[in-house]
């Protein structure tokens, strides 16, 4: 029987399933550290309207000269309505992927619309290596916030609602970017020792590490779980900023820096 | 019409999860079902080693596609391709550079698309088709037609690759994705073509003591897990939380005959089997 012909290199070897000892000296570089990766939620912001899209989007314009923004989009009542019928329906995870990523699409061109005077452009997954030129050309890129998984979402464990959202697609794409901090804009303070809508006793949670917020084992929280767990094994982002975008000046705050809201960050 | 609901300054539709924090458990929880819809239940998928079978050439490939070539007419097949060296080489290069995990897996499924072109380029005289992603559901259209659709295996998460568990590299490879494409459509078996007679207790090219195991539960397997695998460790992961595949088996494709018997359900190379329906 033939050889394999196989090219040589330091993973030749290797199975790729094995961590080899070449790679652990790994740093990766930082592709466009300076951006701003900013989501804008879906139930919490845009389902809300103009009264609260607004505002947020003035702030955004107003910055926009001094970052560079990238807005991802949360999908909101109409994916809840989505994966509410799949799931009726008995679809499996992957298909609920596949269909919660049209809303936060649809969101992402509404943006569009909205921002188009000022540079808003929306961008797909396949746009993603034409960031530098959007951003040199004064524009602001909106792409949705979900993840491309798609049909390839890995089926979970306790039912059927894909675990990486709109909030895991922000992480990775500020992770993959070497964004230090994502931020994201949402209707509460950050995080809560429960849904403040529902249990008005909740306690605000300004500053919190990833594996700390893991082993308090909450039974909800402001964004998604596999982001917190993401998170303990982050190289670039190691930050999350929840601020709420209801109350005026918060954007801008935020995009200056301000720890304001909720910080959950890497503490492994 | 569906009933619109406002009154918190949102505007709600009204469904089983409306207002509800898709980040609850409990409201997770109420998602989950025994019953779940198997797509194309009665298709087989077969993924075909790129080191282990591509990288050897001709002498390796050929029977491979006249075994496939054969099937046809008797068995619903997908087939999926693995990159091999190339991947290897390309992730070496790539992590030297520092490319960020995200880009590296952005990078290595161009590798495996082009093993998909040469199995095409030899098996479009027996009906194959390589699929591009976008024609998920055209899947059913060309089975019917008595074809064999070959897919793209690598996952398309691409520049979102998730960050790794101890390491650089990413971990969502082809035979990963190709689980989770036969998951996805409710498929039962996967049939795994490389170059040895299926899993050992450890890897066989290295320590002439490892011991062939010729059929396992995923269960066992779970407890006993070896530390280096023919098959990604992902997939194992998530084939424990999944519904739908029953059986996944890894035949040698050196050997003739053996992805033929493999078809016709025959328990050569090495049988993984998930008993539980759920893990």
């Amino acid at each position: 029987m033939a050889d394999r012909k196989i090219i040589d290199s330091m993973l030749a070897d290797a199975t790729l399933t094995d961590q080899s000892e070449a790679i652990r000296n790994y740093r990766p570089i930082l592709m466009m550290p300076d951006v701003k990766v900013i989501k804008i939620g879906g139930q919490s912001v845009l389902d809300r309207g103009r009264s609260a899209v607004f505002p947020i989007l003035d702030e955004l314009v107003a910055a926009k000269d001094q970052h560079k923004l990238l807005l991802c989009c949360g999908g909101g009542t109409r994916a809840r309505h989505i994966y509410s019928v799949a799931s009726d329906l008995e679809m499996p995870t992957g298909v609920l992927a596949a269909l919660g990523g049209y809303v936060p699409r649809q969101n992402a061109r509404m943006l569009q619309m909205l921002l188009a005077q000022h540079g808003g452009i929306f961008m797909l997954h396949d746009d993603f290596e034409k960031l530098p030129l959007y951003f040199n050309l004064g524009c602001i890129p909106i792409l949705t916030g979900m993840p491309p998984f798609g049909y390839w979402e890995k089926p979970g464990k306790g039912g059927r609602i894909p675990a990486n959202r709109t909030d895991a697609g922000v992480f990775l794409t500020a992770e993959v970017l070497g964004v230090k901090r994502a931020i994201f804009i949402k209707d509460e303070d950050g995080l809560f020792s429960d849904d403040p809508k529902k249990n008005p006793s909740a306690r605000h949670i300004p500053k919190v590490g990833a594996s700390e917020l893991l082993a308090m084992d909450l039974p909800d929280m402001v964004v998604e779980q596999i982001v917190i767990e993401y998170l303990t094994r982050a190289r670039s982002c190691t930050e999350l900023q929840i601020i709420n975008g209801m109350i005026s000046g918060n954007v801008t705050r935020a995009l200056a820096g301000e720890d304001i809201g909720t910080i959950i960050y890497k503490d492994t | 019409m569906s009933k619109l609901v406002t009154g918190d300054g949102r505007t709600h539709i009204r469904s089983s999860l409306m207002r509800e924090s898709l980040v609850d458990k409990r409201v997770i929880a109420k998602t989950d079902s025994e019953h779940e819809l198997a797509i194309l239940p009665d298709v087989t998928l077969v993924g075909i080693g790129g080191q282990s079978i591509f990288d050897r050439g001709k002498d390796a490939v050929h029977p491979i596609v006249q075994e496939l070539a054969d099937s046809r007419g008797k068995h619903r097949i997908i087939v999926g391709v693995g990159g091999g060296t190339r991947v290897r080489h390309t992730v070496s290069i790539a992590v030297d550079l520092g490319i960020p995990t995200g880009g590296i897996a952005q990078l290595v499924g161009a590798m495996e698309e082009a093993n998909a072109v040469f199995l095409n380029a030899l098996l479009a005289r027996h009906g194959s088709i390589a699929m591009p992603r976008d024609h998920f559901w055209e899947i059913a259209l060309y089975l019917d037609a008595g074809m064999m659709p070959i897919v793209i295996s690598i996952p398309p998460y691409h520049f979102w690759e998730p960050p790794p568990e101890g390491g650089p590299l990413p971990v969502h490879g082809s035979d990963f994705g190709l689980f989770l494409h036969a998951e996805v459509l409710g498929m039962q078996r996967i049939i795994f073509v490389k170059d040895e007679d299926g899993l050992y207790t450890k890897d066989p090219k290295h320590h002439s003591d490892a011991k062939h195991i010729p059929y396992i539960t995923l269960e066992e397997l779970s407890h006993t897990m070896p530390d280096e695998l023919i098959l990604d460790r992902t997939l194992f992961e998530t084939w424990a939380t999944a519904r739908h595949v029953k059986r996944v088996q890894i035949v040698n494709g050196l050997k003739p005959g053996m992805l033929t018997r493999a078809l016709e359900g025959e328990d050569v190379g090495t049988v993984i089997i998930k008993e539980a329906s759920r893990g």
